[in-house]
């Protein structure tokens, strides 16, 4: 298949608990950038559902980030900004932590495709 | 009124296909993302080994660069290409460290670390892997769903058009 444009070195973002940033940041998707900006976000009990918040819309914002990564659980903390976001880029992923497995109905983009499935929907 | 009958039956062709599609995707989807979960309990479990090892305070988020950390790039980052159907895929890129910009990550945790961290490295690069795959399938998913909603409200002009 012919690749039409790239773009290169894009970051990948994670907003997760300590497990998963400290896995994922072994795996070296970490970057703090001249503005000293990190790329990450560890979320514990302690963090305000207001910073997590915050920290999604920054990633969000940000042209250098392409993927977000967060936790499920997180991800249905603010559940409404999740499902607010439309734009294919940043590509936003619902990953399980060590917690919570993954469940495919709590997630934003299947949940989306199977309410086409409704039978009012299809006619 | 046979020309109708006809547009009407491309589209519901078309979108029994799209929607068949659509689950297809969505399944493979899921399987990625349990894929990736179990090379990210691996990983986890390989963490928690080398806590055992290094102290419950050695391997965990404090060792994690802050924004008074000296600047570093990303070892792996991730190339955006878009193909001729206008569809967003990503591949992976991985970086050597050279121990100026692009460090080696397992070096925060100290110069001896037991053989579990690289384990566990190696763990969640496969998991990265598997998620860039899963991105990859969403960005398709979307696009057959947005394409799923385009046809459906062709069909809901017709079906008024001729009433």
């Amino acid at each position: 298949m012919a690749l039409h444009s790239a773009v290169k070195g894009k970051l990948i973002s994670v907003i997760g608990d300590e497990d998963t940033c400290v896995g994922f940041l072994l795996g070296g998707v970490g970057e703090i950038n001249k503005n000293r900006h990190p790329n990450f976000m560890v979320v514990d009990k302690n963090t305000a559902v207001s910073e997590i918040e915050d920290c999604f819309k920054r990633f969000i914002k940000r042209d250098d980030i392409d993927i977000i990564l967060i936790n499920q659980n997180i991800a249905e903390i603010i559940r409404h900004v999740v499902d607010s976001h439309n734009s294919p880029i940043p590509a936003i992923l619902e990953i399980p932590s060590k917690d919570h497995p993954y469940d495919s109905s709590k997630d934003s983009i299947l949940r989306r495709a199977k309410g086409m499935f409704n039978p009012d929907e299809m006619n | 009124m046979n020309e109708h009958t006809e547009n009407i039956d491309n589209i519901c062709a078309t979108l029994d296909k799209l929607t068949i599609d659509s689950l297809i995707l969505m399944q493979e989807e899921i399987e990625l993302k349990l894929i990736a979960e179990n090379a990210m309990i691996g990983g986890e479990t390989h963490l928690a080994k080398s806590r055992y090892i290094l102290g419950q305070n050695n391997v965990s988020s404090i060792q994690l660069p802050t924004e008074n950390s000296p600047e570093f790039r990303a070892l792996t980052t991730i190339d955006l290409s878009i193909d001729e159907f206008g569809l967003h895929q990503f591949s992976l890129e991985s970086k050597k460290p050279d121990n100026e910009n692009y460090i080696n990550p397992i070096k925060w945790f100290g110069y001896l670390t037991p053989q579990n961290l690289s384990f566990a490295q190696n763990l969640y690069r496969q998991a990265l892997q598997w998620i860039i795959q899963a991105a990859n399938i969403q960005c398709k998913l979307k696009e057959t769903c947005k394409q799923i909603n385009q046809l459906k409200q062709i069909k809901y002009i017709i079906n008024k058009e001729n009433k």
